[in-house]
């Protein structure tokens, strides 16, 4: 995809592009390679095929590698994943000898490009060990963590953190990520691409054909949760609030998302969700392909009041989706969602499906409030939630890496 | 006339390498030992790293005091610290501890944060640009603010008082240079409210403030 900064210079305005153009020009022919496990489906994918191009466009020589496996491989990363966030799961000898040849083999296609690379960002825990692997590395190494990892189960951490601790910096979403590693921990918020297909602007003729293709009532309020099928997303306890809503008023509800190569438990999570449903057919269960970003889009554009309730969550982009597009949130008070729902001002922040359909109810009885929310909202992402500030991050972090002093001033 | 140079900057936040604090006491403790730069970034950089614009309080000991420890006294006396009004970063940490130690003498309970709102303590790296832009005159200054980034405003008015001279900004550090009486812009500029103001406020302060200055001078014959 070939993708210019200039067509961000009106959204984030020409200073922004000349600070990126800059820094680009220090580091100019630098080569960097992004490893991850998936090229769609879910917030890292969308991060990197946006944030790819765009630093081939500064200059850089920039790679995106995506490892491969096969579905135990995948099982067992998600059961990592999920350890990570917290879950008690049992992961056995052989499953992390299994996680360990797969990267093995995956290094040697990838050997190459990781040796000479002068940066290598590893985007989560699926490909971490490849640093390990990597004896004559050349350049400098930064572990990516787009997970909530604040109160790891143990077992798991204590397994992953000898590969981690190897590398040269890591970077998190929150403070309260960190772990205490040997190395620099940088904070870096993620982003969305507003002049995406999951962000653009949509005609109200395309709304209002997605409107009907899934037979939404245009006469009664409509909620909408767009995520992956996954339990940390809470869709049941999503499914419940609806439940306790829609006993006043008479709502609709979307639970929409697309699956993911590196996520097999997907089909599980959606077969509960579709039993708690019921069939009431204000509830609508949507597993949209990967590459449905313009329904996705006209989806959040067509909702009310846009719900993200999880009970962990790394940063949650489809809050900053649903903000960017004027919506109030109500999200889960966890992880990265706590930095963009703002009380009272973009949203609200709860722990339960009660104080979900509470502030559902207070909303819908204030439309004066919605909007209002939604027009603070939106001025926050544009503040600071897109994708220049995230890029000029990853810049800075790499500038910082890659020279020798360590002054808390840089100039450039 | 020297030129102006109108410089941009941006942070890039990073864990301090402290562990984090879960009470008042931890609190305290690590704020007595932390690199200076840890306290002037939950002091001074808060304005400038990605957050709500309007918090409760400007600095991040009062915000974490009201909202994890539910100390609102503590709040309060933390919350109107102004960092500027220090010298140095020494006593500006004597200060805040002073007003800790105080609290926890007052205190029959050490308050706790619930787990998961812990104090983390960061630092930043500070990245500064050469926009190649440069004002001449005094006189444009406030056109040449209008146009700034939040960057340049945080970096010439609040960043600027950590440098030589020390507690002044640059445009009255600047303008103190030049031959002329030019005092009527200083006195502008350095009786606003800079603690309180989002930086986008503040450049609109900054921009009213020498505009009515310019406005004054045209109409006198």
């Amino acid at each position: 995809m070939k993708l210019s900064l200039d067509a961000y210079e009106n959204i984030a305005g020409s200073s922004v592009i000349q600070q990126l153009r800059r820094l680009g020009e220090k580091l100019k022919n630098t080569r960097l390679v992004h490893i991850n496990s998936t090229r769609e489906g879910g917030g890292v994918a969308e991060i990197l095929a946006w944030m790819v191009p765009l630093m081939q466009d500064i200059g850089m020589e920039t790679h995106w590698e995506v490892i491969k496996g096969n579905t135990e491989f995948f099982t067992i990363t998600k059961a990592i994943h999920n350890g990570l966030q917290g879950a008690p799961v049992l992961l056995k000898k052989k499953d992390w000898d299994t996680y360990l040849e797969i990267n093995a083999q995956n290094f040697q296609d990838l050997k190459e490009v990781l040796t000479e690379a002068e940066i290598v960002v590893i985007h989560d825990p699926q490909p971490t060990p490849l640093l390990s692997l990597c004896s004559e590395r050349k350049g400098k190494w930064i572990w990516r963590a787009h997970i909530d990892i604040s109160h790891p189960f143990r077992p798991v951490w204590k397994a992953l953190k000898p590969f981690v601790q190897k590398f040269d910096a890591s970077i998190f979403s929150m403070n309260q990520f960190a772990q205490p590693l040997p190395h620099d921990q940088f904070l870096v918020e993620p982003s969305i691409d507003p002049l995406s297909e999951k962000n653009m602007d949509l005609a109200p003729l395309e709304l209002e054909s997605v409107r009907a293709e899934y037979d939404l009532d245009p006469q009664r309020p409509l909620l909408v949760q767009i995520s992956r099928f996954d339990r940390f997303k809470d869709p049941i306890g999503v499914i419940q609030s609806y439940r306790l809503v829609h006993k006043i008023i008479p709502v609709q509800l979307v639970l929409a998302g697309g699956g993911a190569s590196d996520d097999p438990e997907g089909k599980e999570v959606m077969e509960e969700v579709l039993e708690a449903a019921e069939n009431d057919p204000d509830i609508h269960i949507l597993l949209l392909p990967p590459d449905a970003h313009r329904t996705v889009n006209a989806l959040q554009r067509l909702a009310d009041i846009i719900i993200q309730k999880s009970t962990k969550e790394g940063f949650g982009l489809t809050v900053t989706e649903g903000l960017w597009k004027g919506k109030p949130v109500i999200g889960g008070d966890v992880g990265g969602i706590q930095l963009q729902v703002i009380d009272n001002h973009t949203g609200f922040l709860v722990n339960t499906p009660e104080g979900a359909a509470h502030w559902i109810r207070f909303l819908l009885h204030h439309p004066g409030r919605m909007k209002e929310m939604g027009k603070t909202g939106k001025e926050f992402v544009r503040e600071n939630f897109l994708l220049t500030r995230h890029l000029r991050e990853y810049l800075t972090l790499i500038l910082f890496l890659l020279r020798e002093g360590r002054n808390h001033t840089i100039m450039v | 006339m020297n030129e102006f140079e109108i410089m941009d900057c941006v942070l890039l936040t990073r864990m301090s390498g402290l562990p984090p604090a879960l009470n008042l006491r931890e609190l305290r403790d690590r704020i007595a030992t932390c690199h200076p730069d840890v306290i002037y970034h939950h002091f001074c950089e808060t304005t400038l790293a990605p957050s709500f614009d309007y918090p409760d309080y400007r600095n991040h000991f009062a915000v974490w005091a009201k909202h994890s420890l539910g100390d609102e006294i503590l709040a309060e006396r933390l919350g109107i610290i102004d960092p500027y009004a220090y010298t140095s970063i020494e006593d500006l940490r004597t200060a805040t501890l002073e007003i800790i130690e105080e609290r926890l003498s007052e205190l029959s309970i050490v308050p706790w944060a619930r787990v998961g709102h812990e104090f983390h303590f960061m630092k930043a790296i500070t990245v500064v640009f050469d926009t190649g832009e440069r004002i001449r005159h005094p006189d444009e200054l406030d056109s040449a603010i209008s146009r700034m980034t939040n960057g340049s405003i945080y970096f010439h008015i609040l960043e600027a008082r950590r440098r030589v001279p020390l507690g002044l900004d640059d445009f009255s550090a600047w303008l103190q240079n030049l031959e002329g009486d030019w005092s009527h812009y200083v006195h502008a500029i350095t009786a606003i409210d800079v603690i309180f103001c989002t930086l986008h406020e503040l450049q609109k302060d900054l921009v009213r403030e020498l505009k009515l200055i310019r406005g004054k001078k045209r109409k006198k014959p």
